[in-house]
């Protein structure tokens, strides 16, 4: 008896020891480098390979966190939001050749996928929802990107409480994924304003931060820098992995 | 007159290596699942959030208060889970402790880094261990065959002191054969797989590997799971290294030369 509490108040302390060795070595810019390093490993090893697992409709969660500020308080999205978004325009810019707005209207006729899929937050829980939308692939298609494109960043109206803009970005493989939606409707019906409304994205195959909600703009660009923070999204800027996809 | 004992080989520079590499791996990899898990601090078996199928919950009820919910269970724990230090110089609703986490504080984003940085080690770890292993023909020895199970049971008695003699057996007793046995095809394999199977790019390389395991929630149920049995094996493995000779095992560990005596013939 006396021997295996001698072992576990061991091993405890050597926790104890590495917990400490480690939070100060997480606050050395250099380890924190190269920590990071293992993004791009993962990346490569993980990536998207092909369909992440679609779910029938008895799969659907009876309840989907809200897991954001419930509204944007930016002036011109309350305006939108009053007028019940018909006044509402998505703009597609940035290096492409054919730049657009697409009314609500138009988003809805152009329509063409359905899916059920699970939503997978960085928290560690899983929701399952079904979304209906345009790829954005098919979106892609029409504003047509520019051969010096690299990135696709979704601009939204979501500010956090300093005033920094909720925005994300995939790169243009992770874009055409023929999962990667622009959704209008969840679970039958339009977006509500707490889970996106008018448009948000969908992103199965990776986690939920990069699924941005309420979304203003979509912009092609060649790099991210220069771009808010420069990490090519809101979590990313602070600390999160831009590849969501682990 | 000092007494001269033989010394033999008995460590590969592989398995020198790599069980050092474990050894801090593990740590980290601990200390930074746990500051993970308590961004969620419960797990389900089942493949979305599910609280009708919670296996385990660690929460904050009301301030000062911990709770630990097992199997429908609850326990009060406040200060070691649920409620507990933050790593700020206070306490807080935090279900492990910042005395256990990487970093101390709440951070999951340089969690995930920690975490996700280390299982490299562990794994590149792994493929050089049983690639060496196999090659020096010593999994043999390792690994627990049908004729040894008869043998466990007499060999339990044989360390409860209440049998004289171990039954025969090679290099390592049934018991050891046993214990390496799920370590290397169960315990591994499963926080491996479980570990990939949280992640939604794997979920759209492998689903079937996803859905095999009970589905996502599933996997981390599965990935704590595997944690606590390799903390029960890291418990039994460190014991017997204390209980046979601190000093000589962690000499041989590291320049692989173990000096035989009144425990020679007994690998930990």
């Amino acid at each position: 008896m006396k021997r295996r509490l001698f072992i576990a108040t061991g091993l405890s302390a050597t926790l104890a020891a590495c917990s400490q060795i480690g939070t100060k070595l997480n606050d050395n810019a250099g380890f924190h480098h190269a920590l990071e390093s293992a993004e791009g490993l993962n990346e490569r090893v993980i990536g998207t390979r092909g369909l992440v697992r679609e779910y029938s409709a008895s799969d659907i969660s009876s309840d989907f966190p809200v897991n954001s500020l419930p509204t944007p308080s930016d002036d011109s999205y309350v305006r939108l939001a009053n007028g019940g978004f018909r006044s509402y325009a998505l703009t597609v810019d940035g290096l492409v050749d054919y730049p657009q707005r697409f009314t609500l209207s138009q988003l809805t006729h152009l329509m063409n996928l359905t899916e059920i899929t699970r939503h997978d937050c960085v928290e560690g829980w899983s929701v399952v929802a079904e979304w209906q939308g345009v790829r954005l692939s098919s979106v892609l298609g029409l504003v047509r990107p520019k051969p010096e494109a690299r990135y696709v960043v979704f601009h939204s109206y979501d500010r956090d409480d300093n005033g920094t803009s909720y925005y994300e970005s995939l790169n243009l493989v992770q874009a055409a994924h023929p999962q990667t939606l622009l959704s209008l409707r969840q679970n039958g019906k339009a977006l509500e304003i707490d889970r996106g409304a008018p448009l948000r994205l969908t992103v199965p195959t990776q986690l939920g931060y990069k699924s941005a909600k309420w979304l203003r703009r979509i912009e092609v660009t060649a790099s991210l820098q220069g771009l808010y923070g420069g990490k090519g999204g809101y979590w990313e800027d602070q600390g999160y992995e831009w590849y969501a996809g682990i | 007159m000092v007494e001269q004992r033989k010394t033999v080989y008995r460590h590969s520079l592989t398995t020198r290596v790599t069980h050092w590499v474990f050894f801090i791996a593990f740590l980290v990899l601990v200390s930074s699942g746990l500051q993970i898990f308590n961004a969620a601090p419960y797990l389900d078996a089942s493949d979305k959030t599910n609280p009708t199928r919670r296996v385990l919950q660690i929460s904050s009820p009301a301030a000062g208060a911990g709770t630990t919910t097992v199997f429908g269970h609850t326990f009060s724990t406040s200060g070691w889970l649920g409620w507990t230090d933050d790593g700020m110089g206070g306490k807080g609703a935090r279900a492990f402790p910042s005395w256990i986490t990487i970093p101390a504080y709440q951070d999951l984003a340089d969690g995930r880094r920690w975490h996700l940085f280390f299982a490299w080690f562990m794994v590149i770890g792994g493929i050089a261990y049983i690639v060496s292993a196999l090659a020096r023909r010593e999994l043999r020895e390792l690994v627990l065959r049908p004729r040894d199970v008869p043998k466990i049971w007499p060999m339990q008695l044989y360390y409860l002191r209440l049998r004289k003699e171990p039954p025969p057996h090679g290099k390592y007793n049934p018991l050891q054969k046993a214990a390496y046995t799920t370590v290397l095809f169960i315990f591994a394999p499963l926080i491996v797989l479980s570990g990939l199977a949280l992640s939604p790019g794997f979920d759209s390389w492998m689903p079937w590997i996803v859905q095999g395991l009970g589905g996502r929630q599933f996997a981390r149920l599965w990935h704590f799971a595997a944690m606590i049995g390799l903390i029960g094996f890291l418990g039994v493995h460190l014991g017997a290294v204390v209980t046979t000779g601190v000093l000589n095992h962690l000499r041989s560990m590291v320049t692989g030369y173990y000096r035989l005596g009144a425990h020679d013939g007994t690998g930990v």
